[in-house]
């Protein structure tokens, strides 16, 4: 069935029902290549369609979706979505969204991206191998290279009156090489994001792999203890990604955060500032309305170190009388709505990052935390995580470190920041992205070999 | 779901630029979800996926297209998309498809989707009880049901054409306990390849309820877990995820194919103590990870990867079959059709040994006894792996001492291996979603309980 019809006869099936109905669209196209020694290894191409529908029946949601618009679907999506409402128990009262007067326009599709041709792509991948293998002799093996593009439009509209759609590209890449030095090995990455072909420094990409690969070859153990860390912009913001959670209203109104009640209060040190932007370039996490159709903002989460306000939806804001802060979060169009940042980053300061390891004095440079999704902590906010980075010595960067574990707290990690750097570097972007700049927090501990 | 006709129009499309194999797979799925938190339930979803990935080689190059539109012209469409990306010598095609039936080896006897909803709400609030029962200081609880069937059908160019149902329920309760603004949390999450059957044959409900939250209390009258090199003894079940991590990654073919894995090349070798014989069996009946086909069409195999230390054989899928000049091993698998498919694990597990369990802690030196593992990941070039303990106890004197928390053991898979020195007689498996290029697969983990003779582990 024609997808315009099929949203009429849906959206007109819910009224006679009586119940308020949103559909969620999406469309999209996506490529990628990977390369392997000058040749295509991996090349797919995917074309895809889905939509989400949405019932609001006595103050309850119920979701159903479908990737194929055939006959029984549409009953299917009515009487699946009806029933999901039907055994909604939660006393919390949801709600649609009629639309805003007016959305900010972003202007988040660049048509260059759609129209760029596969073999230019290929030829980008091909190009970023080989500049990674060229770094130094030591890089033995690129063990994985891709260039990737994809297009994407979003459609939200409902009995209510809201009718609002977005488009967007993006055009990436990364690269995994691996160094030997005897029997020596490590492995180095870089991931790159852009609606901006024409700007991608292929060069830098591959030397940033190189670099982390061969700068970490002869990692060793610390002794464990407690020291003063300079976490690197992208292992900051990993550890933001994985406990931003927390400043969830959702979760806080569950009882899953220590921030709930505390809006107002100072729950970080006075050099950090939490930013929530969702007006972002280059990043798929921006857009001009929320997943509920509320037209998007700029605000501080934490300014200076104080909690202005949590992220809301419309169901967690009305339960705790304030305004929505527009981060309702669909993660699909099959998704249900939650609530999750858009791009959220640690606001950066002017000081470089030699200024940064300077200020360390002695103590410990982390560039890679791993096993986020297992060591960490959602709730509590402890981490406990594999590690690598270096030593400092004197305030400067010396040997390499790997083989330990950081262990900590996130709630006090953010009263722990004493500086923030200047290098504001952003995560790959999902439905949410996350950035910041390095930080230098005052005191970790780490296990590594006995003293 | 598409028809024979169909298919073999489509993959003769898809060799037509010169690819030596083609393959289909096609794929309908339906799933349902429902949450409850504290007491009541919170939201319910239904979602149904629909499409089909189709790839191509020509030798060691392979290209996948997917698309949600699986009409005849659909799926020509994406073939020649397929095609357009292959150049060599026209190929004039003339696939002929022998249709086949899998052996049903997980026969369901209550479709999830079927189960009317206030009976899976009833489940759910029965985990929220029993999970509550078990003290005061649990402040909350989640629970969620999760269940899909799949019905896939997998054709390629070289006269296949099957298909099989998958159906998969699982349960998941999370308990929070708290005091003095100090919370912590306790997880459990049993699932099967099976139907709703699985809460009457084989799981019981509140009893899952009340090991997370038992864990969760336990937790939070636990101290900081100290650092330092130790001894660790692993406790079964979902302990096996340390092998799952630090040596079953390294043997999947898609690492040892580019000799990016610690094992490549050393089929026939002693990497683990004698004592360690380990498996990836696909065959189990009913289990989280096993399937009747894998996602090429091929029947699955228990493959015995470890036998008494050996290296005995890799986990190898259709393509890198033809990278290793081995055959593959019925372990290629995949999220769904939006994912080629690589090799993956299916149900991983150390095999029982002869140590009896109370000797092995009773003769354990001073160290910790991890009873219940998180989750971990592994970077397979360099072996190194991570993981974190959900619920730990220090070991004192050979008897298990008090619980401590914000435990994680790091090393090398390696070396870990070697330094096995006791594996228990009571085997268990475990229930895990494995993520890797080919997306989030189920899997099963598991071993017996094990001892370490020495692991590096973080705490504070």
């Amino acid at each position: 069935m024609d997808r315009n019809a099929f949203i009429r006869r849906l959206l007109d099936a819910a009224a006679e029902r009586g119940v308020a109905g949103e559909i969620c669209c999406e469309r999209g196209e996506s490529f990628e290549v990977s390369v392997k020694n000058g040749e295509i290894h991996q090349y797919s191409v995917a074309d895809s369609a889905g939509l989400g529908f949405r019932v609001l029946k006595d103050g309850h949601t119920g979701t159903a979706s479908t990737q194929i618009l055939d006959k029984d679907a549409l009953a299917q999506l009515m009487d699946g979505a009806i029933e999901n409402a039907d055994l909604v128990e939660s006393k919390d009262e949801q709600f649609m969204y009629p639309g805003d007067e007016s959305y900010p326009d972003l202007n988040l599709y660049n048509p260059e991206i759609g129209a760029m041709d596969a073999a230019v792509k290929i030829d980008m991948a091909k190009r970023l191998e080989r500049l990674a293998l060229d770094q130094d002799p030591r890089i033995t093996q690129v063990e994985d290279c891709a260039v990737f593009s994809s297009t994407g439009e979003r459609m939200l509209t409902n009995t209510l009156g809201l009718h609002v759609s977005m488009k967007s590209a993006l055009l990436g890449g990364y690269v995994c090489v691996v160094a030997r030095d005897g029997e020596k090995v490590n492995t180095g990455m870089k991931v790159f994001f852009t609606m901006k072909p024409d700007e991608v420094d292929l060069e830098a990409v591959a030397k940033a792999a190189a670099k982390e690969a061969l700068d970490g070859l002869d990692g060793a153990p610390v002794p464990s203890g407690k020291y003063r860390v300079l976490l690197k912009n992208d292992v900051a913001g990993a550890l933001l990604a994985t406990f931003s959670g927390v400043f969830s209203a959702d979760n806080a109104q569950r009882g899953l955060s220590r921030l709930k009640g505390r809006e107002g209060e100072i729950v970080a040190a006075g050099c950090v500032t939490l930013t929530d932007d969702p007006h972002r370039l280059d990043s798929a996490a921006s857009a001009p309305f929320d997943g509920e159709g509320v037209a998007t903002r700029v605000k501080a989460v934490v300014e200076n170190g104080r909690l202005n306000t949590l992220l809301h939806n419309l169901k967690t804001a009305r339960k705790q009388g304030v305004e929505t802060t527009a981060n309702a979060a669909r993660a699909s169009y099959a998704a249900g709505v939650g609530v999750a940042p858009t791009n959220f980053f640690f606001a950066p300061s002017d000081t470089g990052f030699d200024a940064m390891v300077e200020r360390v004095g002695d103590g410990l440079l982390i560039t890679e935390l791993q096993g986020m999704h297992a060591g960490a902590n959602a709730v509590t906010g402890d981490f406990s995580l594999a590690a690598k980075g270096f030593k400092i010595e004197g305030g400067r960067v010396a040997s390499p470190v790997n083989q330990i574990t950081v262990a900590g707290n996130f709630y006090e990690l953010l009263k722990d920041v004493e500086t923030v750097g200047s290098d504001l570097e952003f995560r790959a972007p999902g439905t949410s992205c996350f950035g910041s700049p390095c930080l230098l927090i005052s005191g970790l501990s780490v296990a590594g070999k006995a003293e | 779901m598409i028809l024979k006709s169909v298919a073999e129009q489509a993959l003769n499309a898809a060799l037509k630029t010169g690819g030596d194999f083609a393959e289909i797979y096609c794929e309908d799925r339906r799933s349902g979800a429902m949450g409850l938190v504290d007491g009541h339930v919170e939201a319910a979803s239904t979602v149904r996926r629909h499409g089909a990935g189709i790839r191509v080689f020509r030798g060691l190059n392979s290209v996948y297209v997917h698309t949600n539109d699986t009409s005849a012209s659909g799926l020509v469409a994406a073939a020649r998309k397929a095609a357009d990306a292959v150049s060599g010598d026209a190929r004039v095609g003339d696939i002929r498809l022998v249709r086949s039936l899998p052996r049903n080896v997980h026969p369901i006897k209550e479709m999830p989707m079927d189960v009317a909803g206030t009976r899976k709400a009833k489940l759910l609030r029965d985990c929220d009880l029993a999970a509550k029962a078990v003290s005061g200081e649990i402040t909350q609880v989640r629970a969620n049901l999760t269940h899909w069937d799949s019905d896939v059908l997998i054709a390629n160019s070289e006269g296949l054409f099957t298909g099989d149902t998958r159906v998969y329920t699982r349960l998941y309760v999370a308990a929070v306990a708290s005091r003095d603004g100090d919370s912590q949390s306790g997880r459990e999450a049993p699932g099967a390849m099976m139907g709703y059957e699985l809460f009457t044959d084989r799981v019981d409900a509140a009893h899952t309820a009340r090991i997370a939250a038992e864990r969760a209390v336990t937790m939070l009258h636990a101290e900081p877990c100290p650092a330092g090199v130790m001894p660790v003894v692993i406790d079964s079940g979902f302990g096996g995820v340390i092998f799952h991590e630090a040596c079953g990654h390294s043997l999947e073919a898609a690492a040892v194919a580019f000799g990016n894995s610690e094992f490549a090349g050393k089929l026939g070798q002693r990497i683990a103590s004698p004592i360690v014989t380990a498996v990836d069996d696909g065959t189990l009946p009913g289990e989280w990870g096993s399937l009747n086909i894998d996602d090429e069409g091929l029947p699955t195999t228990r493959l015995v990867l470890i036998e008494d230390g050996i290296l005995k054989n890799y986990m190898i899928d259709r393509l890198n079959a033809r990278r290793m000049n081995m055959p593959p091993t019925g372990s290629g698998r995949r999220q769904d059709y939006t994912f080629a498919p690589t090799s993956r694990m299916r149900n991983t597990y150390i095999a029982a040994g002869r140590d009896d369990e109370a000797e092995i802690i009773a003769s354990c030196p001073d160290g910790l006894y991890a009873k219940s593992m998180g989750g971990g990941s592994v970077n397979p070039v360099t072996g190194e792996f991570n993981f974190a303990v959900d619920e730990g106890y220090l070991i004192r004197g050979g008897k298990v001492d008090r619980p401590v928390r914000g435990a994680s053991l790091i090393g090398r898979g390696g070396e870990i291996l070697m330094k096995i020195d006791r594996v228990g007689k009571d085997l268990r498996l475990a229930q895990g979603m494995c993520g890797a290029s080919s997306g989030s697969v189920p899997v099963n983990v598991g071993q017996p309980m094990i001892r370490v003779t020495d692991i590096t582990v973080g705490g504070r």
